[in-house]
């Protein structure tokens, strides 16, 4: 057996050798029959013939022989690649066109599938994710309180549950500062109960990492910082444990370094700092609040056989966790809760919450796109196939056999598409890190480590060779089908061609427009939408606003002090000569954060609940947010006044409009038994505080001058007299004059708005560019098809022109047969676009998918395309020189 | 008119070369045909192209070997020879060809 293989080794090694050696034993054979039908009394030419007849195909048994040496195939291969690649080397404009739109194609598909890799589909890098499960709590109907146990419901578990090795809970993770004055350097923090890294099975790269001694009440606060942040704060140094982090100023321990693989609990979301819960105190000023309970199952234990287990310890535990607070109703729903268990091994779905839509209509575009180039590169492939019949008759002549030749033109095709598939690479590599950059919010960087895993690589191989045979088997299928005599007889001469002949390349085109129309149409679509966002009315005006979020943990300023430095701030900044007007405010739109409450409006029924912000007088006239009634909050609205507030047009509307609702009276309602009440003073417009395309949104403003206690986080903002340039700076430096210690962010509100439509901009960007090469591509295709076609009729549009056809007969000929070619993929296409673009309605903004004047222009630009592409054989067609057309 | 056919039935070739060299020790391709043409009187006449797919794939399958050699006529041929493992595969060939002669007889006479 060894033998053999060696044997078949030695072969392919020496294809050469073994190729004679089958040579010379035919031939031996060959002569010996001749010579012994020679004895029998045949004449030596006749004995010879007779040999060859009886021996049969001597090419095909030859090559059989060749192909029962296994290895004889890489052989095989060697000679074709090598055939291939003196082809492709002939021909480089055909060579290029092809592997720039297949390498496009492959490479934008393996860049958006990485990141679908990464949003839906790859587990933990952590031990046997499989076995993670995240407990939660049905039944509340309240989605946040599903997946969160309070900080007694969570002990109870913890001590009650007997179906998990380990299990932690995964507290908030909180937004901190590492600064010490100005400008801040955020940083994410997660807060974890004890077992964290010894259920997941995280390993320390320094030091040692948590464990439940470090989570006790009133503990002093260490902290287990990633590998990454190890590498970037510390260098690396072995000494960093022991040190210390400041975090909103408070110092943290550095008791050890996770693993290098170790990130966080999901893809997208990496906080650098690990500290225990007990820290939340240290850090946030809060108390520990429990968290979202992840556990691991014990070994052998599956979901299924968990569940029940889990599922019991409801009633048991619920009533002794009743949160202070609630009343009769909410008691009863607590009570009810159920727990079920989910698989956790993917972690928190954070990308694919955020994006995953994106993504999925991403992976679209891009396989249209991928298409299109298959069709594309089909067609020019049958092209240089139908050139090469004559080729194909003669080696069919010559004994080979038609699964041969297949194979041969397949080699080429995905030879062709493994070159695109390195060149696609690069343009993956390239394209992930543009589109991260494109869709990465700026306080929340997307750095995906997108390491090629075992998937991706698989799906890039796969769709490689899914291209090459896409491609390459139809062309050569056709190609092949010659038969031996016509084509070598019949070759490039003689009459008007058959339509036939053209039947597969007009085919592939029209299946090509059809393609790019569902493009051009999904991009016209996006971009539409896109544009339709950014001139959306908002409610206030970016231009000229500078946004400056002010943290004063570092700062330590005495809580009874900082409304005095709040203001004293405001001051300075209306001092500047570049400022208008300057105002502070809790929130500012699409600036991330919510607050709400329900309110409870004077003489209305029931309860709203209602979007909150705390602002300073001026507020609105730097937004330029329009006053539809009563007054803006001013310098009398202090603490000691009557509580005051403003609210948007659409509480007023309850109140039956802006005029009617100015001095009515809104009571918020903080909790069950907490409620302040306030007179409305005054009504503007609605503005969008979360996206551009949220729609109106009840929301009330109170005023910041009426409380005593502010919080340690405030945003200024300033809208300039003319242009920003200068502003931030300016601004920045008035805040630091007031305390050196406060730490600050600067961003302009335009960027803030910007940011909020990254991913409906990522998706205009996109089907636009994709959209373009969908275009380019079909006018290579439709020129390509069309030169071919009036090449192979010169004889015809020779005899035409010389029984006295026009020119301009002629050029409407061709234009003609374009037009049929683009009217029936136009047709198609747009059947093709209603069909699918539909999927994409939920991410379009104020246009549907079925728009009509986006189906029209498409088909419109398509029809322009191919009149532009056929100019040119158009032309050459009626310039054709019908005596020499004819002779030829 | 019916039409005879003595081309050697597919999956036989293997248990006549087999047969062959095993009575006859070395011979050359030609050799073989010759022979299976001789000792079946000319009922069974073997394609002679096929013959050499069907040796090389028995060589590397290790039940023969082959070495080029001189003929009487004093010629270079390449001479095969069977092996252990050919000779053991023969005795399974000639066993199922009996089994299969068996069965197509009951199946003429019964059926």
């Amino acid at each position: 057996m060894i033998r053999s293989w060696l044997a078949r080794l030695r072969n392919a090694l020496h294809p050469d050798a073994i190729g004679s050696e089958i040579d010379r034993e035919m031939a031996f054979h060959l002569e010996e029959r001749a010579a012994s039908l020679e004895r029998e009394g045949m004449d030596p030419s006749s004995a010879r013939l007779e040999a060859r007849r009886r021996f049969g195909n001597l090419g095909l048994q030859r090559e059989a022989t060749r192909e029962r040496d296994l290895f004889a195939w890489v052989e095989t291969l060697v000679f074709d690649l090598k055939y291939a690649l003196r082809g492709l080397r002939a021909a480089p404009g055909f060579t290029a066109v092809i592997l720039l739109s297949l390498g496009l194609g492959i490479g934008a598909n393996t860049a958006i599938f990485s990141l679908i890799n990464v949003a839906m589909l790859k587990t933990l890098p952590v031990r046997a994710p499989e076995e993670l499960v995240q407990i939660v709590a049905s039944g509340t109907g309240n989605e946040k309180s599903r997946s969160h146990f309070n900080q007694r419901l969570w002990e109870a578990f913890r001590d009650h549950q007997d179906a998990l090795s380990g299990v932690f809970a995964y507290g908030s993770t909180g937004m901190g500062d590492l600064s010490l004055g100005g400008e801040a350097r955020p940083v994410t923090v997660g807060m974890v109960t004890g077992q964290f890294f010894s259920v997941l099975g995280v390993h320390p790269a320094a030091g040692r990492l948590l464990s439940d001694s470090d989570d006790v009440k009133g503990c002093p606060g260490v902290v287990v910082i990633t590998y990454e942040f190890w590498q970037g704060e510390f260098g690396g140094d072995l000494s960093a444990v022991g040190r210390t982090v400041r975090v909103n100023g408070h110092p943290l321990q550095v008791i050890g370094v996770a693993e290098p693989t170790f990130f966080g609990l999901g893809y997208g979301y990496y906080p650098p700092l690990w500290t225990p819960q007990c820290a939340i105190r240290i850090v946030d000023g809060a108390i520990s609040r429990g968290g979202i309970v992840i556990g691991r199952l014990k070994p052998g234990l599956s979901i299924e056989e968990a569940r029940p287990r889990i599922a019991r310890l409801a009633p048991l535990i619920l009533p002794g966790t009743i949160p202070r607070g609630l009343d009769g109703k909410e008691i009863e729903r607590y009570l009810a809760s159920r727990f079920d268990v989910e698989p956790f091994a993917r972690g928190f779905r954070f990308l694919d919450a955020d994006y995953g839509q994106a993504f999925l209509i991403l992976m679209g575009i891009v396989g249209v796109i991928l298409l299109i180039a298959c069709v594309n590169s089909a067609n020019l492939m049958l092209a240089r196939a139908t050139a090469r019949r004559r080729e194909m008759a003669v080696r069919l002549a010559l004994g080979a056999s038609r699964m041969r030749l297949i194979r041969q033109l397949l080699t080429e095709s995905l030879l062709l598409s493994l070159l695109s598939a390195g060149v696609g690479a690069l343009f993956a590599v390239w394209g992930t890190s543009v589109l991260l950059g494109f869709m990465g919010r700026r306080d929340r960087p997307m750095v995906l480590s997108l390491t090629p895993d075992l998937t991706v690589l698989g799906f890039a191989i796969g769709i490689s060779i899914l291209t090459g045979v896409l491609f390459g088997l139809a062309p050569a299928w056709r190609a092949t089908r010659a038969e031996a005599q016509s084509s070598m007889k019949a070759d490039s001469r003689g009459l008007a061609e058959g339509q036939s002949r053209f039947a597969m390349g007009k085919g592939l085109v029209v299946a090509q427009i059809a393609l790019s129309l569902v493009m051009v149409a999904g991009a016209g679509l996006l971009i539409g939408s896109w544009r339709r966002l950014m001139s959306v009315d908002a409610g206030f005006k970016s231009e000229g606003v500078v946004v400056v979020s002010v943290n004063t943990h570092a700062a330590a300023i005495p809580d009874s002090l900082r409304r005095g430095v709040f203001l004293q701030i405001l001051n300075r900044l209306r001092a500047l000569p570049e400022v208008e007007f300057a105002a502070a405010a809790d929130r500012t739109p699409m600036g991330n954060t919510n607050w709400s409450a329900d309110a409870r409006l004077s003489g209305v029924e029931g309860t709203r609940n209602v979007s909150l912000n705390l602002v300073s007088e001026g507020f609105f006239a730097a937004m330029q947010t329009r006053m539809l009634a009563g007054r803006d909050f001013d310098l009398t609205d202090s603490p000691t006044n009557a509580k005051v507030a403003i609210v948007s047009s659409t509480v007023a509307r309850h109140f039956g409009g802006p005029a009617a609702a100015v001095g009515k009276r809104i009571s918020l309602l903080w909790s069950a038994t907490e409620a302040t009440d306030y007179t409305i003073i005054g009504v503007v417009s609605d503005t969008r505080e979360r996206s551009l395309d949220q729609g109106d949104v009840p929301a009330v403003y109170t005023a910041m001058r009426q409380n005593l206690f502010l919080d340690q986080f405030v945003r200024f903002v300033a809208k300039a007299r003319t242009g920003t340039v200068g502003l931030s700076r300016a601004v920045g430096a008035a805040i630091l004059e007031s305390d050196a210690r406060l730490s600050l962010t600067t961003r302009t509100l335009d960027d803030q708005v910007q940011e909020s439509a990254r991913l409906p901009r990522t998706l205009g960007v996109m089907g636009g560019f994709f959209g373009a090469v969908a275009l380019f591509l079909a006018s290579i295709g439709l020129y390509g098809i069309m030169s071919y076609t009036v090449a192979r009729r010169r004889n015809e549009i020779g005899v035409r022109i010389a029984l006295g056809a026009e020119p301009k007969a002629i050029v409407a000929m061709v234009l003609g047969d374009v037009g049929r070619i683009v009217t029936i993929g136009v047709i198609l296409g747009v059947i093709l676009a209603l069909a699918t673009l539909r999927l994409a309605d939920a991410a379009l903004y104020g246009v549907r998918s079925n728009d009509l004047r986006t189906l029209v222009l498409s088909s419109l630009v398509l029809g322009a395309i191919g009149v532009i592409a056929a100019l040119g054989p158009a032309r050459r067609a009626a310039r054709i020189d019908p005596v020499s057309a004819i002779r030829d | 008119m019916a039409r005879t056919r003595n081309d050697v039935l597919q999956g036989t070739l293997a248990l006549l070369v087999l047969k062959a060299l095993a009575a006859q020790g070395k011979m050359h391709g030609y050799a073989i045909t010759a022979h299976i043409q001789y000792v079946s009187k000319d009922l069974l006449r073997v394609e002679e192209g096929s013959l050499y797919p069907a040796l090389h794939r028995m060589t590397q399958d290790g039940w023969l070997t082959a070495a080029w050699g001189t003929t009487e006529t004093n010629r270079q041929a390449r001479f095969y020879t069977i092996t252990a493992a050919g000779r053991t595969q023969l005795a399974a060939e000639e066993e199922s060809w009996a089994r299969l002669r068996e069965g197509v007889q009951r199946v003429l006479r019964y059926a």
